[in-house]
């Protein structure tokens, strides 16, 4: 079974889990648990870039989905955090289903921005439409019920939740990138044509892909209410899409540890460095003018080939 | 009612003057050009700051402004869309989202991050069939529909813009004639970010000026292409002044609404348009 699993996802979830309780314990529980589930949404983010080439310039929309899914269902319904986060999980895989065949009609540049347009009304929605359920611009602060150890308010157990969380779902997208699935969006990704031509619906492909990273955003929204106890139309806001690409972008698309290294270094820039850097969106558009025109493979790109040198110059060495 | 028709034909009209260089640039790249949302708020701002330089006058600094936009657009062309251009769409994609987003620090840098005030330059109302409006959106009406002739006959008189019509058509058939294509892109994309940051002076006095002015344009623009047609000329002009329609009926009934109602026309027309974008 061990076998089965592959020694490099075992490796990079202990990696991932080591790594960040170290950095837990040594820096800020609190800030690091942010890191964790900022990672899952990255996560959620490369099933569409990463996989299927298609780059999303509105995927805020999907996690303030999740997030105001668990919102409303902890202030209308009942305040439970496991049934809140199964709403936002349910949130976003609705708004997948809807928006889904619309968006994946498209591809490249149109792609990109049919996204922003469906977020543009959904922080419509949230910000002014619906201000009465959701509270406008103030938003809404929620407490969440605790059962015994199961105890959200608590930093420890909360962290070692979402942790627990990232693991999954980084096992669960390693498993999907490696199946047939994941074949075929690597097929849509390289040609969409002759994958049509093979015989397949890609439409219907495209469109779980769709899903599957509408749902798994939408679960990074809804661990991000439970942290901070509340929600606000920030959580949509279309201006800050910029913060999911950068973080994939960086990392290195199209691998799962790279979602999780681009997350994490997006997160320690911008809590750790951003006091230092004045005009911050200018920072933010350099270094994605430096990525788009010389570091396109990202940190986890560099590394990979880094070491398929050293393995090359290695079996030279043996050879002679 | 009549108010609404003139208000959505003034929208329509400034919607009409900023996406053409937007869908220009689509229909010849596909590239969703976000640095023109930049340009487009240059105008506007360019605008704020001559104003004082020319005593006041306004056609004047909108001259200087749109002067100022043509090395903004010209850099943004040649150092960033064109070298990325053929490499990678999506990596120019994201370089021009950059730079809007350079852009918009840059405006806040210079201007601060709050609206700076822009006033009406005419300040006169004449009337129309019983109705006060504002001279000054009578004039953005006609300026749109001058252009929008000037540029039907650009495009079907011009040598230039022959070769740029038929080079959205068929790339590789006009290369093929031995014609650089690309440099009359270029000139048309030149002339497209000009018409943008005119769009921004002419809104600039109706709504507020704003360093996030550009973000909300591109979107909108983005929409008229998606209802338009992407590079199709006639169907830009006639998406513009519709979605304008749609903003001021919309604005009537519900102000807060009118964007995301040219949102929710879009998904309608992409649901019903079998496109291949």
């Amino acid at each position: 079974m061990l076998n089965k699993l592959g020694n490099s996802v075992i490796f990079a979830i202990g990696v991932i889990v080591v790594g960040f309780t170290v950095f837990a314990y040594s820096a800020s529980v609190n800030k690091v648990t942010d890191f964790v589930i900022f990672c899952i949404y990255v996560l959620g983010f490369d099933v569409l870039y990463g996989h299927m080439g298609r780059i999303s310039f509105g995927h805020t929309l999907y996690l303030g989905t999740g997030a105001y899914g668990a919102a409303m269902c902890a202030k209308y319904i009942i305040p439970d955090p496991f049934l809140a986060i199964a709403v936002g999980i349910g949130a976003g895989a609705a708004v997948g289903i809807v928006l889904g065949p619309i968006a994946v009609k498209t591809k490249g540049a149109a792609f990109a921005l049919i996204n922003v347009a469906f977020n543009q009304i959904g922080y419509f929605l949230v910000l002014v439409a619906l201000a009465s359920y959701t509270g406008g611009e103030d938003g809404v602060s929620l407490t969440f019920n605790s059962y015994g150890f199961v105890d959200f308010r608590n930093v420890h157990f909360l962290f070692s939740f979402c942790l627990a969380s990232l693991v999954a779902i980084y096992y669960l997208m390693h498993r999907l990138y490696g199946s047939a699935f994941g074949a075929m969006l690597l097929g849509i990704k390289e040609n969409e044509t002759r994958v049509r031509f093979l015989g397949y619906n890609t439409s219907n492909y495209k469109w779980a892909a769709f899903i599957i990273s509408t749902s798994v955003s939408a679960f990074a929204g809804a661990l991000f209410v439970i942290n901070y106890g509340f929600v606000n139309p920030g959580f949509m806001d279309p201006a800050r899409n910029v913060e999911v690409i950068f973080a994939a972008l960086i990392g290195g698309p199209g691998t799962e540890f790279g979602a999780v290294v681009g997350g994490t270094a997006y997160m320690v820039i911008s809590n750790y460095l951003a006091k230092y850097i004045t005009r911050w969106e200018m920072f933010l558009g350099a270094a994605l003018l430096i990525i788009a025109f010389g570091f396109r493979k990202g940190i986890m790109g560099y590394v990979r080939e880094l070491a398929e040198k050293r393995t090359r110059a290695s079996a030279t060495v043996k050879l002679e | 009612m009549l108010e609404v028709i003139a208000y959505g034909l003034t929208i329509g009209g400034i919607l009409y003057i900023v996406s053409i260089g937007f869908s220009l640039t689509f229909g010849s790249m596909k590239i969703v050009n976000f640095a023109h949302g930049f340009v487009y708020a240059v105008g506007a701002y360019a605008l704020y700051a001559f104003l004082p330089v020319a005593k006041g006058n306004f056609v004047i600094a909108s001259i200087l402004a749109i002067l100022a936009s043509l090395p903004v657009s010209y850099v943004i062309e040649k150092f960033v869309i064109r070298r990325l251009y053929g490499k990678s769409i999506d990596y120019a994609i994201i370089a021009s989202y950059a730079v809007l987003l350079i852009g918009v620090d840059l405006i806040k840098w210079i201007w601060g991050a709050s609206p700076v005030p822009v006033s009406d330059p005419v300040r006169i109302n004449v009337s129309l069939f019983s109705l006060d409006i504002p001279l000054y959106r009578v004039i953005i009406i006609g300026l749109s529909f001058i252009i929008f002739i000037g540029l039907s006959i650009f495009f079907k008189k011009t040598i230039v813009g022959k070769i740029v019509v038929a080079g959205l058509a068929d790339r590789e058939a006009v290369l093929s004639l031995g014609i650089d294509i690309d440099k009359y892109f270029a000139i048309v994309f030149i002339l497209g970010s000009a018409l943008a940051s005119l769009g921004g002076i002419l809104y600039g006095p109706i709504s507020t000026v704003h360093p996030y002015m550009g973000f909300r344009i591109v979107t909108l623009c983005f929409a008229v292409v998606i209802v338009g047609g992407m590079g199709n000329l006639r169907g830009t002009a006639i998406a513009s002044y519709v979605l304008g329609m749609v903003m001021a009926v919309t604005a009537w009934f519900w102000g807060a609404a009118a964007d995301a109602m040219i949102f929710v026309v879009m998904a309608v027309v992409l649901i019903f348009r079998p496109i291949d974008l």
